[in-house]
């Protein structure tokens, strides 16, 4: 936590920056002896909470970085917003304008010093907004550690298989609620999937609706497809081979995003990630969660 | 009024009763209170000067002649870091102001010095995600008790002497993405609440609670396909699902989470016994998933307020594409028509026109735009039905890469937004707080919602003419045709108030507080209140002498939604305070 003290210069520099948010050089973060980590909240396999402690691949790559630069980890649970330009704005650049301190007016915003599960895409890192100007110019995104993709989990009681997606005229999917599959089921291929389409809080839910029967199916990211086989077990529930015809984005890659002006932090970052692909570590690390791992673009050619 | 127990004895009770005799002026509100709001000059006990919400006051002390010589008699400053948009109309009950702020707050004031009495500071959770900004548009008075929504989507009541928390309910779970921020409505010793919510994945409901126990009495879901409660003795007894049964306006299960939030309350017509309120966009944006009229999203709502029950619905936009809330207020007024008197209410939607509908049964009686381009509908047909422009409705984002733009006026932000207008019983007007704006939508297929690819839409707002936005417009409901305007730069966001003094008073973002000519629109007075006005003004009488109060405090949706218009409103300074004014004696006694 980050507070101004009553002590002549600094708060000086306090009143200047009151109520703002700012980043953290990397030295600022070694000298303080810890580091803060932006990780979602309640969202597995990455990031969760369960019996107040933290689980997740994302939470374990903090606790990764923290060891690689030898200072303690603080995680900065984040609750998503309508986009990601959002989060990046309340969790990397400027904070969250709900984030008050009653007691201490003039605290600083808190906001993560390394925020993860940031694609790495350079269309959105140079998406540009209706003016010409960018829209996440505050932030760099860089760091590439992981590809994400859409699967489909069907079970095999109630389907033979799932080749495409033709099933899902006749028979009920589940989805998480206002995500690209929700989209996609409800509004592709003319809508013919759409009445078969249930909407659920998120994967887990859906899930579990599969395992009630109420669904055949389950369309969500990989990760949590693997995790929650993994988390069932057995041999009923099974991974579809189906493709998404006129999907425009089949998969894509994920990164890290840091403070426009702390991109040190981010190199050490980057460093510690790159060294954990070409070592196989990082595969290790998801196969704990059960989460099939595969390598960001940029190592698919050569490495 | 204090309770007198049966057990106490003599002595108590008489020391009791006499107490209560000294303090007679200080009696709680009443029903009665609430439903003569409109005549009795001397406060101001309800959300829009009556059940109604006419925000019509027949004071005339403050009049086309005297309102010149208007001043300042105090400002009150909410104080803090907390200065966000202010967007809350002031009660004023026994010499007493009640007034709400950002980041739910609530102050009792002494109108006669500005003085603070007491403050009430909403501990709001971590990780709550309003949509747009951390506004409160105002307090219900009843009995001895103030009761406020707040950002968690909580109601509170608190007692109106001392600000301690009588009782207080969960309405909505805020980490669903529920919040509320308008005025609660007190009918037949009921709270009435809506909930607020942009977020996917809500339901809208209407609510009634025992306003002096918080006891929850009814609930009514507003999309089709829910089921309403009533309850006995803390026990749901089912009510009849809202439209009948699932599935007639809605494809597959999107019925389950369909939006239409109730998020801007609604008001009461004593006449029919109606409670009068609209409901929000449909859920999810994209209408292409969801082929059919989602009701009762983007409509109006007629409510029994004992049961709950819908009475009858008018929906504006059907199959809504562009984001067009119905939620604006839908003011009950009477006119003569050849002779007969015609029970009428009226709206000005988001989407630009202007209705007028008998409020008996929600028939459509007329329809006219009130802003000066519409390109999403070529016009209503003979049930105020649009007539759309299928070359205008957003670009399906699955068909689509990239997608083309379409731009529809007006702007998602409305013709007309929530900002209140007023019904002058006088010159028989309505005037509107409108903008002028339209606005750019495509498909965003590079876009990402944690951490997943995701297919947004990307929009801008644009001013339609250089020179202004707002427009305030008085509006002759029996014709349609505009009277008069008053072009504003900067986009209006702020209630208006009309008198029988022949004055329309309202506020702009560049901080005045103005009055208008009724009659003909000519500005008689203006006085800049430091930070730009998007709350409600009201007039009362205490003394002797008319007073006007305004909340002052730049903010709400345009600065953080506004696209390009964003430009137009970046240098005005936040605030946060509530001026009051009146005449001062040498210009009172020269009016008599």
């Amino acid at each position: 936590m980050k507070r101004c003290k009553a002590l002549g210069w600094l708060l000086a520099l306090c009143l200047l920056i009151g109520g703002q948010a700012q980043a953290r050089l990397y030295d600022d973060v070694i000298a303080s002896g810890y580091v803060r980590i932006g990780v979602y909240r309640d969202f597995p396999p990455y990031s969760w909470e369960q019996d107040g402690n933290a689980h997740g691949i994302d939470v374990a790559l903090g606790q990764a970085i923290a060891d690689a630069l030898g200072v303690e980890l603080r995680l900065h649970w984040m609750t998503p917003d309508e986009t990601l330009d959002d989060d990046l704005r309340n969790n990397v650049w400027k904070g969250h304008y709900l984030d008050k301190d009653e007691d201490n007016p003039l605290a600083l915003k808190n906001v993560a010093d390394v925020m993860l599960r940031v694609p790495y895409d350079r269309d959105f890192s140079y998406k540009r907004d209706a003016l010409g100007l960018l829209v996440n110019e505050l932030v760099v995104m860089m760091s590439p550690y992981h590809q994400e993709r859409w699967q489909l989990a069907f079970d095999t009681e109630k389907l033979d298989a799932v080749r495409t997606l033709a099933k899902f005229q006749y028979h009920p999917i589940g989805v998480e609620i206002d995500s690209l599959p929700a989209f996609y089921l409800t509004s592709a291929l003319q809508g013919r999937m759409r009445e078969q389409t249930h909407h659920y809080a998120n994967a887990r839910e859906a899930f579990a609706a599969m395992q009630q029967g109420r669904v055949s199916a389950v369309m969500a990211m990989r990760s949590e497809i693997d995790w929650l086989l993994h988390e069932t077990g057995g041999a009923r529930y099974r991974r579809a081979e189906n493709g998404f015809p006129a999907m425009g984005k089949q998969a894509w890659d994920i990164g890290i995003a840091v403070a426009e002006d702390s991109r040190d932090l981010g190199y050490a970052v980057e460093a510690l990630f790159d060294r954990m692909i070409r070592d196989g570590s990082m595969a290790q690390l998801f196969a704990r969660y059960g989460v099939t791992y595969e390598r960001p673009s940029l190592y698919m050619a050569g490495s | 009024m204090k309770r007198i127990g049966l057990s106490t004895g003599f002595a108590v009770t008489a020391l009791v009763a006499a107490m209560s005799t000294a303090s007679v002026a200080q009696a709680g509100v009443t029903d009665e209170d609430i439903l003569n709001d409109q005549m009795t000059t001397d406060d101001v006990v309800s959300n829009g000067l009556g059940p109604r919400g006419q925000r019509f006051s027949p004071l005339t002390r403050v009049n086309t002649d005297t309102v010149k010589e208007l001043r300042p008699v105090w400002s009150f400053s909410f104080g803090g870091e907390k200065q966000r948009g202010q967007e809350s109309q002031p009660m004023v009950k026994d010499g007493v102001m009640y007034v709400t702020a950002s980041y739910s707050r609530v102050f009792a004031i002494d109108v006669k010095t500005g003085e603070e009495l007491w403050e009430y500071n909403a501990r709001l959770p971590d990780g709550i995600m309003p949509c747009c900004d951390v506004i409160n548009r105002g307090v219900a008075l009843y009995d001895d008790l103030v009761i406020f929504g707040t950002l968690d989507a909580k109601l509170v009541a608190l007692n109106k002497d001392t600000g301690k928390t009588v009782w207080k309910k969960t309405v909505a779970d805020y980490q669903e993405g529920y919040s509320l921020t308008a005025a609660p409505m007190i009918v037949k010793g009921k709270v009435i609440t809506g909930v607020s919510g942009g977020e996917f994945g809500v339901v809208g409901k209407v609510e009634a609670y025992d306003a002096k126990t918080g006891d929850l009495v009814w609930t009514r879901p507003t999309v089709e396909g829910h089921m309403g409660y009533v309850y006995k003795d803390g026990k749901p007894v089912e009510n009849g699902i809202s439209g009948g049964q699932p599935g007639q306006t809605w494809p597959g299960d999107l019925w389950k989470t369909g939006g239409a939030a109730t998020w801007l309350g609604g008001y009461y017509d004593p006449d029919t016994d109606s409670i009068l309120i609209g409901t929000g966009n449909p859920a999810p944006w994209n209408s292409h998933m969801r082929p059919g009229d989602n009701l009762f999203s983007s409509s109006r709502l007629a409510i029994d307020p004992d049961d709950g029950s819908i009475k009858w619905h008018f929906q504006s936009t059907p199959h809504d594409g562009w984001d067009y809330d119905g939620v604006n207020e839908l003011i009950a007024f009477d006119y003569e028509d050849n002779g007969k008197t015609v029970k009428a209410a009226a709206t000005a939607d988001r989407n630009g026109f202007f209705y007028v509908l008998n409020r008996e049964n929600g028939d459509f009686i007329r329809g006219f735009p009130f802003v000066d381009k519409i390109t999403w509908a070529k016009g209503l047909d003979d049930n105020g039905r649009p007539i759309y422009d299928d070359s205008m409705r957003p670009g399906n984002p699955a068909d689509a890469k990239k997608g083309e733009t379409v731009v529809a006026a007006p702007s998602f932000l409305g013709g007309k937004n929530w900002m209140p207008m007023a019904y002058s019983q006088e010159t028989g007007y309505f005037y509107v707080p409108s903008n002028e704006w339209e606005m750019n939508i495509w498909n965003e297929p590079v876009n990402y919602k944690k951490g997943a690819a995701y297919l947004g839409a990307g929009f801008t707002i644009r001013a339609i003419n250089e020179d202004y936005i707002g427009v305030l417009r008085a509006i002759d409901p029996k014709n349609g045709k505009e009277v008069w305007r008053y072009t504003n730069y900067a986009p209006l966001w702020g209630g208006v108030l009309a008198t029988a003094g022949g004055l329309v008073f309202t506020g702009n973002p560049e901080g005045y507080l103005m009055a208008f000519d009724a009659k003909s629109g000519e500005m008689l007075y203006k006085f800049n209140t430091g930070s730009g006005i998007v709350g409600s003004p009201i007039t009362w009488e205490m003394d002797g002498e008319q007073y006007v109060s305004v909340v002052s405090g730049w903010g709400g949706a345009v600065p953080l939604w506004g696209g390009e218009v964003a430009k137009r409103v970046k240098h005005f300074n936040q605030g946060g305070s509530v001026w009051t004014f009146k005449l001062p004696a040498s210009a009172e006694m020269a009016s008599r």
